[in-house]
């Protein structure tokens, strides 16, 4: 064995050691986070006390107009409320201390197997967690993937096209118009629907397709396309002006740097020396952004959904919460939480490819 | 000329919209899609622009209904299901660490009465959209129109007055030990605090501050503790009241339906026996008040006359006691375009009405497609038996089929929907009264039960036990028998799928009322246990007449003070409309298949327990499991109740059944059949949209319901002399109108007037007799101004008409001058 694969061997086990400690780390976050959620989203048990007493209310009202509970005797009365609420609690897992379901919740959680819902379902009726979030998932994908991906890649190359033109009109527009991204996507989405949908009558308020909606496939598609361009204006309009100028400062930082100088003074093209020297260096930094910025259009937006009565999965996520439906809490998160810890373990090695400087582990070979 | 042309083609128009109205059947729309929007700002914005017609939620913000009012195109219905009150905590006087609770002083808890100005309510907080209130009994509703004489004197007594209520309440303060230090009341050197569990969701956020500044006008220290319905619940009505986390809370609740019994009102909301929760236990109502709402509770009355004193002294006594105070009743709107017609409940609006899908049309326009917006649809999966319960996916499952009956919308009282003809057997004595024309009513001294009347079900042996089986020679005897008569042309009768009804359908929901509550049964669900042991405590029997017309008779302990009541809801024990919908037996039947097979349950209790998917016939994944089953079925010639069943049907009818089952599966896609004037065309789950389309073949003209366009409520106009001399009669006429034509004399059931002193007290009562349609009078005698003193007094009328809860009321003042 030469030096050359020894060195190459000791790599390998080096990355191998260093990408064990690192799962082996991830998987202790991820348990610990997952629990520290089913505790929060059950309030420590404390929801299980709000819920019994929900239950009590409802049924006791429902009875308000019960002729035959009206004419029970105190002690019937007393037996036939306790027989209803044991069936709700029962119906909705009450009966068992909140202690021996937080466990059961974190392994179904770890294993992926995110059970039953306890109020909601999904749109098609199914009470399976997974399909209540599955169901939802492509809504919210369409709409923010798009409107990500467009503000992405069109933030990116006005920032590139600005930091070649500091101190331009474009550059101080873009300066000027940043703070617009203080209100969030769902105050324009107001803005554009008033506009757009109620003045004008071009675009729809909301949803996601025409009533009723096509049974041709590419109408079906226009009919989204069509209904995508509010909300996706929307997303677009609230953070491209900040995308854009953060995004053009980064890279007016690194184009100052000694290096460029010195390629410049070299006589590169300036498509090399953005390309080599202004870049490169900022992709992991871009690429991270880009990485959690998209997992976390998953979640959806609460508000920005509501305001365009798209179906996703921010709002089922919402109602969730509002309903104190554990496991579908549990659900999203864990799904969030494991799309987290991939996405970190990939950006590690996707750091080491990009940015030379990076070096998995410390020292290089042991002689 | 030109004026002629125009004036003949409105002529022709009108005529031929009549005669294509005549023939025409089931809806005035060809077509019915339901949009979901959960904001009801953008809503009404749809409207405006056109996206949908309807916006079928019940709205109460004062902000939207005058941009509605103000708005060219949009029109609303009313509707009056909500109300609200001050619970108040009754622990005390002291609470156990000491802290003094004045409402634990039923004279404080009165007093409360004269404290919250409900006209303020009303006006300034709910910008009119209330009526306001003060009894436990609902403003609208047919008690408060029987008692009208009675409440009218209390609601005056109670009237804002906020001195009196400052007075009693610093007496009983100081009886209690507290004292007024510097304007605020202290007990033991401490000041006295009020905590109010104030809900925030809606209008009681409002209620709850302005009580707050009263309580805090007359001395008390006032914490507002602001709480959502989940927060507060553990509070209020599950903690210990005791623990003095509450004094008073803002609460309130909801009736579905035009109430037409509220008798049980009074041991619900003022005694122990009302609900098992720690608050009502702490509830200590008077001997006298007690035993009042224990007699009313299990209708212990002989006669209409005993009940109404019963229920007026009641009345009086609630507002003695007061462990809660009522503020007022919301008057919700629905918005509509103007050019949409559509007949909206009194009490759940469009949503609750059973009559929308029947009346709803565009003006002067017969077809189209109606375009609804609901807030929320399709939340839960629907299936007949244990399916969604959500109140707008009732609203479109009773559009594709309804019970037996239909509740009137301005009354609350039942017609006939399905059934030809009914009788109503009443043990005699029971004050049971009859309004409308279509039930036959009689007393018997002794209802009893036929030997061969059929009392339980045998799950094992597949039969019905009968009364001699179960208890021998033993008279058994019922306080109510209902003979119900189907139409002789019911087996004709098409459903969606093509199938027609047959004697299966009805005796199927004989068997499922004792079937699924027992254990031995293959469709046993813990689930339907409570609602069964409920049933079992009234039931006494059925007994099948005759199949060919079905006729049957049910016996029963269970009785309701309206004859129209106890038919309707009699013949409903046959019809198979169950909990959450229409559903033929065949359409059941493969749900039940799939339950067997373990592979998908009816109710959610039962799912969860088998850990199988709720069954939607509707959409999602049991809609696979439900085609497997059919699939099957009809490979095994499975039928269930299959010995009970081949008795009345031949098994090749009741097999051919599941034939026409598949083939509308085949073409929708779904398999939700019924046999309402809407069909279900389909369902999407995830774009919240639901086309219905109109059933050609549903039996009944479109005109059916068509009478029901608005509640008639009678607008009462009083002429008289503006003075009367004291010992000199006095005579007054009124005036009686709706939409502008006399009101029918024989629809008005009562016309009182009632003469209130300056103070409010009542002072004269009496009846205004009719005269002519839309024209009452009455004098008062000279006998009864002799006992005036002068100063200006007012004068009431209250019109009550038998076609709505909503009473007509006039009121002018009247000055009594001396001789």
């Amino acid at each position: 064995m030469n030096d050359n694969e020894k060195i190459q061997r000791s790599n390998l086990k080096r990355i191998l050691r260093y990408f064990l400690i690192r799962i082996i780390i991830m998987a202790i976050t991820l348990v610990i986070g997952v629990y520290v959620v089913i505790l929060v989203a059950n309030m420590g048990g404390a929801v299980d006390n709000i819920r019994k007493s929900q239950i009590r209310e409802a049924i006791g009202t429902s009875l308000l107009g019960d002729e035959v509970y009206r004419m029970m005797k105190p002690e019937e009365k007393r037996e036939y409320v306790k027989m209803l609420e044991e069936v709700e609690f029962k119906r909705l897992g009450l009966d068992q201390p909140f202690a021996i379901r937080s466990f059961l919740y974190l392994k179904q959680a770890l294993t992926l197997n995110l059970g039953n819902a306890e109020r909601l379902t999904s749109d098609t009726g199914s009470r399976q967690v997974r399909l209540i979030i599955l169901e939802r998932l492509a809504p919210t994908l369409v709409l923010m993937m798009t409107a990500f991906l467009i503000l992405f890649f069109v933030a990116l190359t006005f920032a590139l096209f600005l930091s070649r033109r500091y101190g331009s009109f474009f550059d101080k527009m873009i300066i000027a118009l940043a703070p617009l991204s203080a209100a969030p996507a769902w105050f324009y989405g107001i803005f554009l629907i008033l506009l757009f949908a109620a003045v004008l009558k071009l675009l729809p308020f909301g949803g996601m397709v025409r009533v009723p909606p096509p049974d041709n496939n590419l109408e079906y598609f226009l009919s989204l396309l069509r209904h995508l361009v509010l909300p996706v204006s929307s997303v677009l309009l609230s953070s491209i002006f900040i995308s854009t100028y953060n995004w053009r400062t980064y890279f007016l930082i690194y184009s100052s740097e000694d290096y460029v100088e010195m390629a410049k003074a070299k006589g590169l093209s300036s498509a090399m020396i953005e390309r080599r020297y202004v870049l490169r260096p900022t992709m992991p930094a871009i690429v991270t952004s880009f990485a959690l910025s998209l997992i976390a259009q998953w979640m959806g937006s609460i508000t920005l959904e509501t305001v365009f009565n798209w179906p996703g999965l921010g709002r089922r996520i919402y109602e969730a919460i509002n309903n104190f439906d554990s496991p579908v809490i549990i659900g999203a998160n864990v799904i969030y939480a494991y799309l987290l810890a991939i996405t970190v373990l990939v950006l590690d090695v996707i750091y080491a490819i990009l940015d030379p400087r990076v070096k998995v582990g410390a020292g290089g070979v042991r002689q | 000329m030109l004026r002629l042309k125009t004036f003949l083609t409105v002529i022709l128009s009108i005529l031929a919209l009549v005669v294509f109205a005549q023939q025409r059947v089931g809806t005035f729309v060809d077509e019915v899609i339901v949009v979901m929007e959960p904001t009801s700002e953008a809503a009404i914005r749809r409207m405006e622009a056109g996206e949908f017609d309807v916006y079928a939620m019940t709205l109460s913000s004062p902000e939207l209904f005058k941009r509605v009012r103000g708005s060219p195109v949009l029109g609303y219905e009313s509707s009056y299901g909500s109300y609200n009150e001050l619970t108040f905590n009754p622990v005390g006087p002291t609470f156990p660490d000491g802290r003094l609770n004045p409402f634990s002083v039923p004279e404080i808890r009165e007093a409360m009465n004269w404290l919250v100005d409900r006209n303020y309510i009303v006006k300034e907080i709910m910008g009119g959209l209330a009526i306001p209130r003060y009894l436990p009994i609902n403003t609208v509703s047919a008690d408060y129109v029987e008692l009208i004489d009675v409440v009218r004197a209390l609601e005056n007594k109670y009237q804002y007055n906020f001195e009196r209520a400052e007075k009693v309440i610093t007496e009983q303060m100081l009886k209690l030990g507290a004292q007024k230090v510097n304007n605020i009341w202290t007990y033991k050197g401490q000041p006295v605090e009020i905590i109010l569990l104030i809900r925030i969701e809606d209008e009681r956020r409002q209620i709850g501050d302005y009580v707050a500044d009263q309580l805090e006008k007359i001395g008390f220290k006032v914490i507002r503790d602001y709480k959502r319905a989940a927060e507060a619940s553990p509070i209020w009505l599950s903690g210990n009241p005791a623990d003095g986390k509450f004094h008073v809370y803002t609460g309130g609740w909801i009736t579905t339906a035009v109430p037409r019994d509220l008798t049980g009102n009074l041991d619900y909301f003022y005694t122990p026996r009302g609900r098992p929760n720690p608050l009502w236990q702490a509830y200590k109502p008077s001997d006298e008040f007690d035993r009042v709402c224990e007699i009313l509770a299990n209708k212990e009355f002989t006669s209409t006359q005993e009940r109404r004193e019963l229920f007026a002294k009641g009345l009086e006594l609630s507002l003695k006691d007061s462990v809660r105070i009522w503020t007022n009743d919301n008057m919700s709107f629905v918005p509509k375009l103007k050019n949409v017609l559509v007949t909206a409940d009194l009490y759940g609006g469009i949503s609750g009405s059973w009559l929308w899908p029947y009346t709803i049309r565009f003006e002067n326009k017969v077809g189209g497609t109606m375009r609804i917006g609901l807030p929320s649809g399709l939340t839960d999966p629907w299936n007949a038996i244990a399916g969604s319960n959500w109140i707008y996916d009732m609203m479109l499952v009773r559009s594709t089929g309804a019970m037996a009956y239909i509740p009137d919308p301005y009354t609350g009282l039942y017609y006939p929907y399905s059934f030809e003809k009914a009788e109503v057997t009443i043990k005699a004595g029971l004050p049971v009264r009859k309004t409308l024309d279509w039930v036959e009513l009689k007393f018997e001294p002794e209802i009893t039960v036929p030997s061969d009347a059929f009392i339980d079900w045998d799950a094992k042996e597949q039969r019905f036990i009968t009364v001699a089986e179960k208890h021998g020679d033993q008279k058994l005897t019922a306080l109510r028998k209902v003979t119900v008569q189907y139409p002789k042309n019911l087996y004709n009768r098409k459903m969606h799928d093509g199938s027609t009804f047959d004697a299966a359908d009805l005796i199927f929901k004989m068997i499922l009322t004792f079937d699924r509550a027992n254990k031995d049964s293959p469709f046993f669900d813990e689930s339907a246990v409570p609602a069964f042991t409920s049933f079992l405590k009234v039931f006494k029997g059925f007994r099948i007449v005759s199949t060919d017309p079905f006729i049957a008779e049910y016996y029963t302990d269970l009785w309701y003070p309206d004859a129209e009541w106890n038919a309707g809801t009699g013949a409903n024990v046959f019809w198979p409309y169950y909990d959450q919908g229409p559903a033929p037996w065949h359409v059941l039947a493969v749900g039940f298949y799939a339950e067997m097979q373990g592979k998908a349950a009816f109710s959610s209790a039962k799912a969860k327990k088998l850990n199988v998917e709720w069954l939607n016939y509707v959409a999602g994944p049991t809609i696979p499991v439900l085609k497997a089953s059919i699939d099957e079925m009809i490979a095994k010639g499975w039928i269930p109740y299959e010995k009970v069943l081949t008795k009345y049907v031949p098994k090749e009818k009741l097999l051919a059944k599941y034939q026409n089952l598949l083939n509308w599966y085949n073409q929708k896609g779904h398999f939700w059949v019924a046999w309402g004037p809407l069909y279900l065309e389909k369902a999407f789950p995830i774009e919240k949209v639901v086309q219905l389309k109109r059933f050609e073949q549903y039996p009944f003209p479109v005109e059916r319901w068509a009478g029901f366009q608005a509640a008639p409520v009678p607008q009462v106009m009083i002429e008289g002399p503006s003075a009367i001399r004291i010992g000199e009669t006095a005579a007054f006429d009124l005036f009686i109108e709706f939409e502008g034509q006399p009101y029918p004399a024989s629809d008005i059931s009562g016309a009182v007037y009632l003469l209130f002193a300056p103070d409010g007290t009542l002072v004269l009562k009496g009846n205004a007799e009719p005269l002519t349609d839309g024209w009452f009078a009455f004098e008062i005698p000279a006998d009864s101004t002799k006992a005036l003193s002068p100063g200006v007094y007012k004068l009431e009328v209250a019109v009550t008409s038998i076609k709505t809860a909503l009473p007509g009321m006039g009121a002018v003042d009247v000055i009594v001058r001396g001789r």
